[in-house]
Order: C-alpha cells, then structure tokens, then sequence
C-alpha cells in the first residue's frame, strides 16, 4: 500500500541516511571514550571531528555527484 | 536597470525570502576589463581587506612585550598551533603554520559573513528578477574550489619539498611489509597489491579536491538555506535559533577544513616525529 508518493532523489538519500548513522556512531563512541578517559578529550575531539567528516563526505557525494 | 534595494538592511531576512530557496550559483554584479565580478568575490574582497586592516590595527608593529592586541591575536594563534602541532609534526608546523592560520581565520569570517544583517537580504532588481547583493563567500562553489585547489597545490609543495618525490612514491606504491617477518616469497607477492592500493590512494588524493570543496560549500549553502526556509515558516524567532547553529557550523567546518589540511600533510611528512613517538614509549 503506497501511503504517499516518494519523490526527490532516492541515492541522495540513501547517501545521506548512511552519512548521518555514520557520524552518530562517531560521536557515540567519542563521547563515550571521553566518559572513559576525560584527560584524553582533546585528542578524542580532533580524531572524531575528522572521522565525521570523512563519514559526512558521502552525504556530498550522494547529493552532488549521483544523479 | 538596476536599482540597489536597502530594504533588506532594515527587515529580516524573511522579506525576500520565497519558496524557491537561495539561488545555487552566484549572480554578476559588474565587470572589470571584461572579467565578471560575482557577489560572492566581493564578499571575499570585503573580508580579506578586514582581515588585514583588523589585524594591523590590533597588532601595529609586533614588540616583545605586547600589547593588549597583540596578546589576543597572540594568543588564538598559540592555540590553533597548539592544536595542529602534533598532526603535521614538530619540523612541519613552523613551515605550514601560516598558510593553515589563514585558512582558519578566513574560512571562519567567510562562513560567519552569511550571518550579518543584510548579507543574502539586501537586493538589486533586474530583467531578471531580484538579484542578492551580497552573497556569503563559501556559499559560491566557485570560492570553496579555489580554497582547496590552494589547500592542495600547498600539500604537492610541502610534501615534495620537505619529503620528498621517492618518500612520496614509497608511501603511495611501496611494498611497507618486512621481508624478515612476512619471508621473501610473500614479499614479492605482496608487490601487486601494494601497487594496487597505490592506484586506490591516488584516487582518493584527486578526490580530496572535490570532499574538501564540496563538504564546505554544502554546509555553508544548506545553512544558508535554512536559515531562509525558516525565515518563510516562522518569521521571527527561529531564523536566530538556526544562526546560532550555523555560528558552531562555521567553527566546525573552518576547524575540518584546516584539520584536513594538515592531517593530509602530515600523512607523508610526519613519518619521522611518528618514529620518535613509538621509540619513546
């Protein structure tokens, strides 16, 4: 049963629904790693901020380059 | 024919503000010798020459006992140092440290200016409809291009000069197993792989162009749009509610895009202060 109609791009959203579990993953496990070790949390900060960002790339890829 | 609209200076940003978003692509205000001056450039022209006049003022001539604005500028440099240095390496910061300074700063007040008053509210009208007369810089694909072609000519420079081209051949196609550990049969088979990683690793370096360009202007042009969309929905108090977001956006995003920097300098150049590291523990 189709409750309503599906419309936009449907790799843009699979990009971008993968991106966001991604960078919430990363930040769970910062977060906790921060619970664990609190002295740690500056190196925890640049090491999460970068692997978001990689993990947040695909959503732009999926946006941009998938047609 | 064009007249400038100041409207936009004194209402918030949800006069203009319609359903068909902000516009993608930056809108030509005039040209100079035939080369056409978009909204975004003068965006960044504006912000460069406040960069420049803010910190001469603050800082005048640098003395050893500092004054009260050279200590601030002083001190947010140190921390940015203090930051990066462990990434790029102890032989490496004082050599890259300039560049990836004024990429944050810059970066920071271009993905701030989409904050101000008047910035993507204040209009000019032509045949074509109205046009923005100011235009946040890193919401233009154009000005977050340039930013990382420089971020990645700079990283061809450093890692050449200071690595050198047979670390860096090494590193991308270069067998790294040890022949004692793995035996010499494995090692030569290992070869092709390595190589093939290789061919994997050159890619994903050219595609560093497009995630440093795009992950920059998507963040900046979807705050942007937000801020205009709530504009639409909730006139009043929401699009502030969305600015304070995209102030932590713009820290962020300026922060990732000298981090990145940095990091893929270090990645080839770093590898002898990683050694000291290992050693010392």
């Amino acid at each position: 049963m189709i409750i309503a109609e599906i419309t936009g791009s449907l790799p843009a959203t699979v990009g971008c629904f993968a991106a966001a579990i991604g960078v919430g993953l990363i930040g769970a496990k910062a977060v906790e790693s921060v619970g664990r070790n609190p002295d740690a949390s500056g190196k925890i900060l640049v090491q999460s901020i970068l692997g978001m960002a990689l993990a947040e790339a695909v959503a732009f890829y999926a946006i941009f380059l998938a047609k | 024919m064009r007249s400038l609209s100041l409207i936009g200076l004194f209402s918030p940003a949800f006069v203009f503000a319609s359903s068909e978003g902000v516009k993608p692509a930056a809108t030509d205000l005039f040209d100079i010798a035939g080369v056409p001056i978009s909204n975004s450039i003068l965006t960044t022209w504006i912000i460069a020459a406040l960069i420049i006049i803010g910190v001469r003022l603050a800082v005048g001539t640098p003395k050893l006992i500092p004054g009260k604005g050279q200590a601030v500028v002083e001190g947010m440099a140190q921390g940015l140092r203090d930051a990066l240095e462990p990434i790029v390496g102890k032989q490496m910061i004082g050599k890259t440290f300039p560049l990836l300074c004024g990429f944050f700063v810059f970066i920071l007040l271009m993905n701030w200016s989409g904050l101000l008053p008047g910035v993507g509210t204040i209009k000019f009208h032509t045949a074509a409809g109205w046009q923005d007369a100011i235009r946040p810089a890193n919401s233009d694909l154009n000005t977050t291009f340039a930013l990382s072609v420089l971020s990645f000519v700079a990283w061809t420079y450093f890692v050449l000069r200071y690595a050198g081209f047979k670390v860096l051949v090494f590193d991308l196609f270069g067998n790294k197993a040890d022949k004692k550990e793995v035996g010499m049969l494995m090692w030569v088979l290992l070869v092709p792989i390595f190589f093939a990683v290789g061919g994997i690793e050159v890619v994903s370096i050219a595609f560093r162009l497009i995630s440093l360009s795009f992950r920059l202007f998507g963040n900046v042009f979807g705050g942007e749009n937000l801020i205009h969309a709530l504009g639409g929905i909730a006139p009043y108090v929401a699009p502030a509610l969305a600015g304070l977001l995209e102030v932590l956006v713009g820290v962020i995003q300026a922060f990732v895009f000298t981090l990145l920097s940095a990091v893929y300098i270090g990645l080839i150049c770093n590898h002898e202060g990683g050694h000291d590291d290992e050693h010392a523990h």
